[in-house]
């Protein structure tokens, strides 16, 4: 079943840490946001592998928009 | 004192719950074994004396009449008159239809004692199957709700839900862990099974019951500043500064994923029950918001009713702003922050350990609400905003006609050229709304110093489930 991680709040995207094919457990970086002047790490809520990055650097997201999706 | 039940008695039944919930399963009736539908008993938890009822799933599936609802009552009586925590076990599905209004009348009564109790004995819920109804009320009425794996709270059922809304839904989707524990904030604890449920209403039951005194030899200092990432910009999970800040081990969190940006929980500092609210910069940057002003009030509240001392730990970058926040209601909701904090007496403590910015700031604990003291870390930063976003809108104009390739650097000069005229943590401290900057090395004594030096006093009013 694949997972979905989504922005909890409108944000930038500051960097992203890790690659599609990439294996990430909880508490693990994906990519970084950047909101209210704080650069916010982005994680799994469960272990998976990144099929997909659905943002690149710089992107403005909003609440809800997908960021990766996990296998 | 009765004894453990045999092995052949329904573990569903109040005597087995009531035997899991005491020591050594032992406790005293205190209301008759019958088919009303609860057994109310006295005994003890963790060596505190403690209250407690359960409803009986296995007569009516646990509804309650007027005489079981009166068995609650007696329990309320009892904790009041012994001065002592109440623990409901909850398993029913509501009131009890065969009486009618009857059965009405009885839950009613419970919801005029559990109010009447509010604020002057703590109260704590453990709902291990489904609470409906009336049943759902009743513990969304007490201070803390505890829900086992197979615990479910709804008002109407899916069946009536699915007539009158044509929504299809299940039992757990309606209210189960997931709509409770993350959506709804009327559940503060969820469990993967009742063994784990009543565990930690024993765990919580105690630390109220038995709050200690503060040893502060038993203090001992930590590098709390070990916990932040180096980078001030960098969000972080505050979980573990809160746990380094607590005795090891203590921590209980409550709502700890309804509202996370905002952490709350009970533990011990020193042996003393003890308080934390903390901003999680891991979670929407530690923004406050309506929700986690709501939690955090509500926590605030329970504290100072039951003289439980509070630590507040400060790294908020303001309040989250969007159209959404103040359709909500932050405006509401955040004001109970403030009312929740302006109106405490139990000893309350500040640390600001990198940013408390604007109307989070004030929200925070504030020295303008009353807090007993401020401490500030020496690279904290107190102010209505950061220094950038102040010069760019004190000196909008100026920085319009930079180049924007040399526009970074100027905003960097100017943020520099505003903080040693707004003062940073040296002016707030000569102002007086921070007391002191405190090293991390030395917090956590200095802040036990504090609360032991503080007379414990409590604040005179109920818990309202805000």
């Amino acid at each position: 079943m694949s997972q979905a991680v989504r922005a909890e709040m409108v944000a930038s995207v500051h960097s992203i840490i890790a690659a599609v094919g990439d294996r990430v457990v909880p508490g693990e970086p994906i990519m970084i946001l950047e909101s209210m002047k704080m650069e916010i790490p982005v994680c799994a809520d469960a272990p998976g592998t990144i099929t997909e990055i659905s943002v690149q650097p710089g992107d403005v997201v909003r609440e809800g928009d997908l960021l990766v999706l996990l296998a | 004192m009765s004894q453990s039940p045999s092995v052949d008695i329904d573990p569903r039944s109040p005597r087995a719950r009531l035997a899991a919930l005491f020591d050594d399963g032992a406790f005293t009736p205190i209301t008759p074994e019958d088919d009303r539908g609860v057994l109310s008993a006295v005994g003890q938890v963790h060596g505190a004396r403690v209250v407690a009822f359960a409803t009986d799933p296995t007569v009516q599936g646990g509804a309650m009449g007027s005489q079981g609802c009166r068995a609650i009552v007696t329990a309320y009586d009892r904790a009041f008159a012994d001065h002592c925590p109440v623990v409901g076990i909850w398993h029913s599905g509501g009131a009890r239809l065969r009486e009618g209004v009857a059965s009405l009348d009885g839950v009613g009564r419970v919801f005029a004692a559990m109010t009447r109790a509010s604020g002057k004995v703590p109260q704590i819920s453990v709902v291990v199957g489904p609470a409906a109804g009336g049943a759902a009320y009743g513990p969304a009425l007490t201070d803390v709700v505890i829900m086992s794996d197979a615990g479910r709270i709804f008002v109407t059922g899916p069946e009536v839900v699915r007539s009158v809304t044509g929504e299809d839904v299940n039992m757990d989707i309606l209210g189960g862990a997931e709509p409770h524990g993350r959506r709804s904030g009327v559940v503060h604890i969820t469990t993967d099974s009742e063994a784990q449920a009543l565990g930690q209403a024993r765990d919580l039951a105690v630390l109220l019951a038995h709050q200690g005194s503060l040893d502060i030899d038993a203090v001992a200092d930590r590098d709390l500043g070990a916990y932040l990432p180096e980078s001030a910009r960098r969000a972080y999970d505050v979980h573990p500064l809160v746990e380094g800040f607590l005795d090891d081990g203590t921590f209980i969190e409550l709502h700890a994923r309804w509202a996370p940006n905002i952490v709350v929980g009970l533990g011990r500092l020193g042996g003393r029950t003890t308080g934390v609210v903390a901003n999680n910069p891991m979670r929407l940057g530690g923004c406050l918001d309506s929700a986690s002003a709501e939690k955090a009030a509500r926590f605030v509240r329970m504290c100072d009713a039951f003289a439980i001392p509070l630590i507040v730990l400060v790294d908020v970058p303001g309040y989250l702003p969007g159209l959404g926040q103040e359709w909500e209601g932050v405006v509401r909701r955040g004001a109970k922050l403030l009312h929740a904090f302006a109106e405490c007496v139990v000893p309350r403590v500040t640390v600001v350990t990198r940013k408390a910015y604007g109307g989070a700031y004030v929200a925070m604990n504030s020295s303008s609400l009353g807090a007993t003291r401020v401490f500030a870390w020496p690279d904290a930063e107190v102010a209505v905003m950061g220094s950038v976003a102040a010069i760019r809108i004190l000196h909008r104009r100026r920085l319009a006609e930079v180049p924007e390739d040399a526009r970074a650097q100027v905003e960097l000069e100017l943020a520099a050229e505003h903080e040693v005229i707004s003062g940073g943590i040296k002016r707030a401290v000569e102002i007086g709304v921070v007391d002191e900057v405190v090293d991390p090395t030395v917090t956590r004594t200095t802040v036990a110093r504090i609360l032991l030096d503080t007379p414990g006093v409590r604040g005179v009013h109920g818990n309202i489930p805000l």
